[in-house]
């Protein structure tokens, strides 16, 4: 009698079990807004301050360079879109960058171990390796100042105007592919954006869009 | 042995779901793994083209053309696992693959239809793209005056970028098709002719959806309506724009749905918030029950697009989904099986054990009774999973928002439940009795019969109140379990089952552990009584339960177990004296009806407001809410997340312990972290949104998110002081 009893309880209880739950009730009104992305500073904002190791091995901080246009190229020497730009574009903007006075940081954010990343002897030629014209290559292991400025890809570029506020953020030109050939006639935005700024006028292209390769950032701790 | 041996059978069959590499692919990297060496450039002969990562040919669907129609060919692309390329908007790096054809005169190509891309996740960024075997099929008009009889040349250079997680190698890849020309009806080509059309028909095109867009606070906030919207009822759906710099391929989407559409909120890209919204954003829109294309105009927001509950953005089910290997179909299936040992630990299982455990001692020495018993407890427990298991995937299947541990989210099955456990206590406490089998008597026929059926039941019940707890490997299994194909899915619950029922099952089929057991005697009836109060505590634990869930019931609660009790102390009197037996019988009778009467109504009272519920953490706490975490999180606040519920006795435990000590409350405010709740007691669709976006089907779950980092540190199910503290430690680094 028991036994049957608990046979009819365990079908009741599973049948109630199947039964719906009424739809949500509209006092619950808490539906998500889109997750807000912790921002990094973006143009019109202050450029955050950082100091990293050069390829020599000098300490070299954002504030050194305090009065003069800084420029910040994430670079990584094995990406395809890197090579295109450093089959000579890349070097003739540092070039005629540095020429004016601005100073042009060339930082590599990869992890070690990664693709790009180099230390002691191998920093110390790189520059001439690649024929480079910047002015100091910093080195980024722990990938801390990329994130810090959000850089997500190679290359990816800021530029830095005398008073520390960020003019120029994103990719370097409106053409991203890889091809040598897609160099002539692409509208190259840090070009642009340091005639504005050595002619005075405020940056018409603050902002484009970046393209490349994902920066080696070391894997983050997941649970 | 029979058993095991039918259950060997049922992953037998689940394998073959598990296999879902058709023939040809693995024929195919064979053929790569034994062909011809790399190639950089490959010469323009038709067929497949290689280089180390990637094959690449250009194929047709039909087996021929048909002079001024519209041809379909494909670009097929097998690459190699770790490597993909990318969609037309590639997403943070990477870049989409571009296509230079080189027809005969009059021959048109169009433009790829790309079929929906996988989302990829890499560290903090997100791209767009394909791996494994791709179609990219691409429509080319045939001129009308094309000569039947003659084939044409189709050429074109496809530029792949096949990066891994560590590089990107750009690949150009020159194939050749020779089309034939012919009048009538093109049958498909018999290699990859259904494979193409199935794609051309499942890529998302335009389907009559109206949708707006606006930009706020640095969110970009998108309503869609109509065509196949109307009316549906999208567990989850994701925007991915055609334009990069629209949004923040990284950040989670997260929406509401309605009546005729949904909306979604994403963080926008620096494109848009740099240089304002200027312009209508177009896109594909995804969801679980299609994906469409869609141009979101610049706009006030539509109507009936919000209403009907939060929806995530599947991203737990993707990746769930993209897992569903061998090897993590096995891993599954072992977690489970273990998962399903240690829940016989657990304080839901104990008293159903200590049930069973006075049954055996009953048939100890009695072999041939004991195995059935084992085997038909095993039954009960088997059966019980297969169905509680095929409920919640077909609830699931329809759009429900269902986790494991759902029949406990209604206040009327703990009703139900509690009353159980004390009409089981009543018995073990010897209120009443049930059957002659009871008494050790009788072994014919009649007594084996009640005794299996009891067996089987018991094996149902245990189950039924073992859901709300969650042992360890039990939620990786389960979550796991959820998201792959039917047929393994049950194959893991039914491993968990297994490993539910395993030591009993042990114990009764081996005779030598049979005999070690002591004889019947007195004794007997005392463990009996002594086992009554784990059920009594279990009737209690439930009885709080219900009290939480339900606004002011409880007392109906009460009142339908005093009936209850009332009514087997009756029908127990009935059974010992033969004279007053009528009477008594008939009082039972009554009581019963009362008992059954006021449970009726206990499991129909209102349930309880979500905000009167008070955490039963010591720590000072806020309701989860998305909105919350990202607030907190934006001023610079570690978060600290308990999903939970007043039914999950794990997660009780863990309050109790770990979240609930000084030092514990010390770390919160060194971290100056915001602790929120979550409470799932109740059924609430944005918590098993969130649970499933990372990758669980059932509380607890513990989330520590720290500002800077995009995904958030998933806790241990067994929480100690040090590990919450640890992890808070670490948000603050």
């Amino acid at each position: 009698m028991f036994r049957l009893l608990t046979a009819a309880s365990a079908s009741l209880l599973l049948l109630a079990a199947c039964q719906q739950q009424p739809a949500a009730s509209p006092e619950r009104t808490e539906s998500a807004a889109a997750p807000e992305t912790t921002e990094a500073p973006g143009p019109g904002e202050l450029a955050p301050a950082f100091t990293l190791v050069d390829a020599e091995g000098q300490q070299r901080s954002l504030a050194d360079f305090r009065g003069k246009t800084v420029v910040l190229e994430w670079t990584n020497e094995g990406c395809p879109f890197v090579k295109k730009h450093y089959t000579g574009a890349m070097q003739t903007l540092q070039r005629e960058a540095t020429a004016d006075g601005a100073v042009w940081l060339t930082i590599i954010s990869s992890a070690p171990g990664t693709q790009g990343f180099v230390e002691g002897e191998e920093a110390q030629a790189w520059k001439a390796k690649h024929k480079a014209a910047f002015t100091h290559l910093l080195l980024d292991p722990t990938g801390e100042v990329g994130k810090r400025y959000d850089a997500k890809t190679t290359p990816d570029m800021r530029i830095i105007d005398p008073q520390g506020r960020l003019i120029y953020v994103g990719g370097i030109d409106d053409r991203p592919t890889n091809k040598v050939e897609d160099l002539n006639g692409a509208n190259n935005f840090v070009h642009a954006a340091l005639a504005d700024a050595k002619a005075g006028r405020p940056v018409q292209t603050a902002y484009g869009t970046p393209y490349g390769c994902a920066i080696k950032y070391p894997e983050t701790v997941e649970g | 042995m029979r058993i095991l041996f039918l259950l060997l059978t049922w992953l037998a069959l689940a394998l073959p779901a598990a296999a879902s590499v058709p023939a040809s692919e693995a024929a195919l990297r064979d053929a790569l793994a034994a062909g011809a060496a790399p190639v950089a450039k490959a010469s323009t002969a038709p067929g497949p083209q290689r280089t180390e990562r990637i094959e690449a040919e250009l194929v047709p669907m039909s087996a021929w053309a048909v002079p001024g129609s519209t041809a379909v060919v494909a670009i097929r692309q097998q690459i190699k696992p770790g490597w993909h390329t990318y969609w037309r908007n590639q997403g943070d790096s990477g870049g989409p693959t571009t296509l230079t054809w080189s027809l005969p005169a009059g021959v048109a190509p169009g433009d790829i239809l790309w079929p929906l891309p996988e989302r990829q996740r890499l560290q903090s960024l997100m791209n767009y793209g394909y791996s494994g075997a791709v179609f990219l099929p691409v429509p080319i008009e045939i001129p009308a005056d094309a000569a039947p009889g003659r084939s044409l040349p189709l050429r074109v250079t496809a530029h792949f970028y096949v990066c891994s997680d560590e590089m990107c190698v750009p690949e150009d890849l020159d194939l050749a098709l020779d089309l034939p020309v012919r009048e009538g009806a093109a049958p498909l080509d018999p290699r990859f002719g259904q494979a193409i059309q199935d794609i051309v028909a499942a890529a998302p095109r335009p389907a009559g959806i109206e949708a707006r867009v606006a930009l706020t606070d640095g969110r970009l906030v998108l309503t869609a309506a109509g065509g196949p919207l109307a009316g549906a009822a999208p567990r989850w759906a994701y925007f991915h724009p055609f334009e990069g710099g629209v949004i923040d391929h990284a950040a989670a989407q997260s929406g509401e749905r309605g009546p005729q559409g949904l909306t979604l909120t994403v963080a926008a890209g620096r494109g848009l918030t740099s240089n304002g919204l200027k312009g209508p954003i177009s896109g594909v829109l995804s969801t679980d029950l299609g994906a469409w294309e869609i141009t979101a105009e610049p706009g006030a927001a539509l109507t009936g697009v919000t209403g009907d509950g939060a929806i995530g953005d599947g991203e737990g089910a993707q990746t769930a989904a993209a897992a569903t290997a061998l090897p993590d179909f096995i891993k599954a299936a072992v977690f489970a099986l273990l998962g399903g040992l240690i829940l016989n630990l657990m304080p839901c299982v104990f008293p159903i054990l200590a049930m069973k455990a006075a049954s055996l001692s009953r048939a100890a020495h009695n072999p041939a009774e004991a195995r059935r018993d084992g085997l038909a407890f095993l039954a009960g427990v088997l059966a019980t999973f297969l169905v509680l298991a095929g409920a919640l995937l077909a609830l699931r299947a329809g759009g429900q928002a269902l986790g494991w541990g759902f029949q406990l989210q209604s206040p009327g099955v703990v009703a139900a439940l509690a009353l159980l456990m004390l009409a089981v206590a009543l018995n073990l406490s010897g209120v009443f009795h049930i059957g002659a089998g009871l008494q050790g008597a009788g072994h014919g026929p009649l007594s084996r019969l009640p005794g299996v059926a009891g067996a089987f039941f018991t094996g149902v019940l245990a189950v039924v109140v073992a859901a709300p707890c969650t042992a360890p490997f039990m939620a990786f299994a389960l979550g796991a379990a959820l998201f792959m194909p039917w047929p393994m899915a049950l194959a893991v619950f039914l491993m968990l089952g297994l490993g539910l029922a395993l030591p009993y099952v042990l114990i009764s089929l081996n005779p030598r552990l049979l005999a070690r057991l002591p004889k019947p005697g007195p004794w007997m009836e005392t463990l009996r009584n002594l086992l009554a109060f784990p059920m009594y505590g279990a009737a209690l634990w439930l009885a709080w339960v219900y009290g939480r869930q339900t606004a002011d019931a409880l007392a109906l609660l009460f009142g339908a177990g005093l009936m209850l009790a009332l009514a087997l102390w009756l029908y127990g009197r009935a059974q010992a004296a033969s004279g007053k037996a009528r009477t008594a019988a008939i009082g039972a009778l009554l009581a019963l009806i009362a008992a059954l009467g006021l449970g009726v109504l206990a499991g129909k009272a209102p349930a309880a407001s979500s905000e009167g519920v008070a955490p039963s953490s010591r720590l000072s706490s806020q309701p989860w809410s998305e909105q919350a975490v990202q607030s907190a999180l934006a001023e610079g606040r570690p978060v600290l997340v308990n999903f939970t519920a007043d039914w999950c006795v794990t997660c009780k435990v863990n309050e109790s312990t770990a979240l609930s000590s000084a030092r514990t409350a010390q770390a919160l405010e060194q971290a100056n972290a915001l602790y929120l709740v979550g409470d799932w007691t109740r059924r609430d669709d944005a918590i098993t949104a969130e649970l499933q976006r990372h990758g669980r089907s059932g509380v607890p779950l513990y989330l520590v998110y720290a500002p800077g980092r995009s995904e958030p540190r998933i806790l241990p199910q067994l929480l100690t002081e040090g590990v919450v503290i640890d992890a808070l430690k670490d948000a603050i680094d």
